[in-house]
């Protein structure tokens, strides 16, 4: 097939320059596009500080004109409230995932819980929205999806398509946590995984299957899959990188990673086709990360965080077409 | 009301001196069968680290099944290894139930990781043995029991039973934890799933049986038994808060449903109660009841949860009698 261009459109929004709510100031991780008919609204994880200064990621939005080109709103709360002590989203909700069905608007979080022996696990949640997305209700204080016998930590990054009367789930699935160097912490490989359901409440993973090949061997870490058809087929946008060194070292941060398929089961990865690339001196210009893609209006679009994992901000690019 | 007469206690870890993962503890007993012996599973822990923090293991003692006093074999080595990082069961697997499954016993136990904002979670494993109980190889790295939106974390105390040629698995669940003195402490209460090949479960979602003493009681060891045509559960229950003393700890309660769904609680039943002195004379918990040879025992924990070992009941008649 055509290789694809993408148009890039800058960053759109820089969470350091607008009024954030509960007392966050950086971070907008993880945009999560809600088309409406004259306006799009943008979720992002946005962090503020907790008592004993680690981070608390929460979801709230900017609503951008169809064009991207002009802010008409930045959320004044968070659209969902932290999970309970104890429950797996008490530390953060980092991404959620939105999109509308019968009338409602379900929300798919991945909760973040801190450990001792490493610093987090994580499981994704429902949540309901019944008032057009600005406020987000749980289902129950547990998630829908978590830790299984062959998936045995970090389930998250859930991105969720009803297809042909078929829920159907892409998400992430830890595969074990390493030490690397007596210098580091623990860190962790995670996989791409695929569920369906019936309702949205129970799934039924494919159980430990990995569906996109590694690019970079057993200790590449691939996130948030997010997935769109586009004329006939289905294609899977990815972030992937290095377990470890992976923060600070560009040559093994986040990329952006691209699969296809057919029949949504066999996927083929050719990280190539995809073609978007950081840009010398631009804020994109050491790593790209968590991708998002949506269409709006005929034309498609992604989202995707720049360096620093999206501290300041998220940008877009639109697809050209040339098929 | 039942009738339990008292015959002491089994086994007691301190007695154990060659053995340094089996310091103190011997709780929630759960056995297995044998032509002449009974295997007697229990979980132990090596003393506490540097930092206060234990770890636990599962382990069991052979005793001789004519003299159920008489302790024929210790296990070598715990039945599992504890997880590797970062996994449900990092520092702990406990308790455990096993039940045989044709040439294989299958064993769900309760795994323990550390959280920060509160002490632990828990949630449950499957292991298989084939060699009749001795060693157990998980079936995988998580727990086959998943949280859900009514269950949202401490999924412990796993007993396996299977009736009716389906796999029944009673556990607790967490709803909340609260703030007592500056420790979080965990509500749970007696859940139950079932299953056709004992993967995949269907839970029931709900509580099987109401609260008594408080709305945030905490229920464990659901141990049920069919006899006389009707099924019987023993399971102890004690205050959230302040129960590490006689007062609010631990005490046996019984309940009984001729469906498995719907259940009876009613503890006057229940018949064994805390001792004027002796090793059980603060709290009682942990009850796990089996018949052999035409008698009904019942093994269960004594003060501070089992630290000092489990001891032995045996009823006065049979189950279905009352």
């Amino acid at each position: 097939m055509t290789k694809m261009r993408w148009k890039k459109l800058g960053k759109i929004f820089d969470p350091t320059r607008h009024q954030l709510p509960a007392g966050c100031v950086e971070y907008a991780q993880s945009p999560q596009a809600l088309v409406f008919d004259d306006f799009i609204r943008i979720y992002f994880s946005t962090r503020s500080v907790d008592t004993n200064g680690k981070y608390l990621s929460h979801i709230a939005f900017v609503d951008m004109d169809k064009t991207m080109d002009r802010i008409v709103r930045v959320s004044d709360r968070p659209v969902i409230e932290l999970g309970k002590l104890g429950c797996f989203d008490e530390h953060g909700i980092f991404p959620m995932n939105v999109i509308r069905h019968e009338g409602k608007i379900y929300g798919y979080s991945c909760g973040w819980n801190r450990r001792v022996a490493v610093s987090v696990d994580t499981a994704i949640g429902l949540t309901v929205s019944d008032d057009d997305g600005l406020s987000f209700k749980r289902i129950g204080d547990g998630p829908v999806l978590s830790a299984s016998l062959g998936e045995p930590c970090l389930v998250g990054d859930g991105f969720v398509r009803f297809i042909n009367g078929t829920f159907h789930m892409w998400y992430i699935f830890g595969t074990g946590w390493k030490v690397y160097s007596s210098e580091t912490a623990p860190d962790r490989t995670y996989k791409i995984g695929h569920a369906t359901s019936q309702d949205g409440i129970n799934w039924q993973k494919e159980e430990a299957r990995q569906i996109i090949a590694d690019r970079l061997g057993p200790d590449e870490s691939q996130a948030l899959p997010t997935v769109i058809e586009i004329e006939g087929r289905h294609h899977m946008f990815f972030c992937y990188r290095q377990s470890s060194d992976f923060r600070t070292n560009k040559s093994r941060g986040y990329q952006i990673g691209h699969a296809c398929s057919d029949d949504l089961i066999n996927w083929s990865r050719d990280d190539v086709e995809l073609a978007i690339e950081g840009t010398s001196g631009e804020w994109d210009s050491d790593m790209l990360c968590y991708p998002h893609v949506f269409e709006s209006d005929g034309a498609i679009y992604l989202l995707y965080n720049g360096n620093h994992f999206g501290r300041y901000g998220f940008g877009a690019a639109i697809l050209e077409r040339t098929a | 009301m039942f009738k339990w007469q008292k015959l002491g206690k089994v086994f007691t870890p301190q007695d154990v001196t060659d053995r340094p993962w089996l310091k103190e503890f011997a709780q929630a007993p759960a056995t297995l069968i044998f032509d002449d012996f009974v295997r007697v599973y229990f979980s132990c822990r090596p003393p506490a680290d540097e930092s206060g923090q234990y770890v636990s293991h599962s382990a069991y003692i052979d005793v001789d099944r004519a003299d159920l006093f008489k302790v024929r074999h210790i296990s070598e080595r715990p039945v599992l290894e504890l997880g590797s990082l970062g996994e449900f069961d990092q520092f702990g697997t406990y308790p455990i139930s096993v039940a045989r499954d044709g040439d294989i016993v299958r064993a769900y136990y309760a795994g323990w990781t550390r959280c920060e904002s509160v002490p632990f979670n828990v949630g449950i494993g499957l292991a298989l043995s084939t060699d009749e109980g001795r060693t157990f190889v998980k079936a995988g790295r998580g727990p086959v029991l998943p949280y859900s939106p009514d269950e949202p974390f401490v999924l412990s105390g796993p007993k396996i039973r299977r009736f009716n040629n389906t796999w029944y698995l009673f556990y607790i669940a967490g709803s909340k934890w609260k703030m007592a003195d500056g420790r979080a402490e965990p509500v749970y209460k007696i859940r139950l799933a079932t299953s056709e090949d004992g993967i995949r479960w269907t839970k029931l979602n709900r509580n099987l049986i109401n609260s008594i003493v408080e709305d945030d009681e905490a229920q464990a060891s659901p141990d049920v038994i069919f006899a006389g045509g009707k099924y019987h559960m023993f399971f102890c229950y004690r205050y959230s808060t302040n129960y590490r003393g006689k007062e609010k700890g631990y005490r046996i309660g019984y309940a009984s449903s001729v469906d498995l769904i719907n259940w009876h609680r009613d503890d006057s039943k229940a018949g064994l109660t805390v001792s004027d002195t002796g090793w059980d004379d603060e709290m009682v918990s942990y009850p796990h009841v089996f018949e052999i040879d035409g008698k009904t025992y019942m093994a269960y924990l004594g003060n501070q949860v089992g630290r000092n070992g489990f001891g032995l009941a045996i009823l006065d008649g049979k189950l279905g009698d009352v």
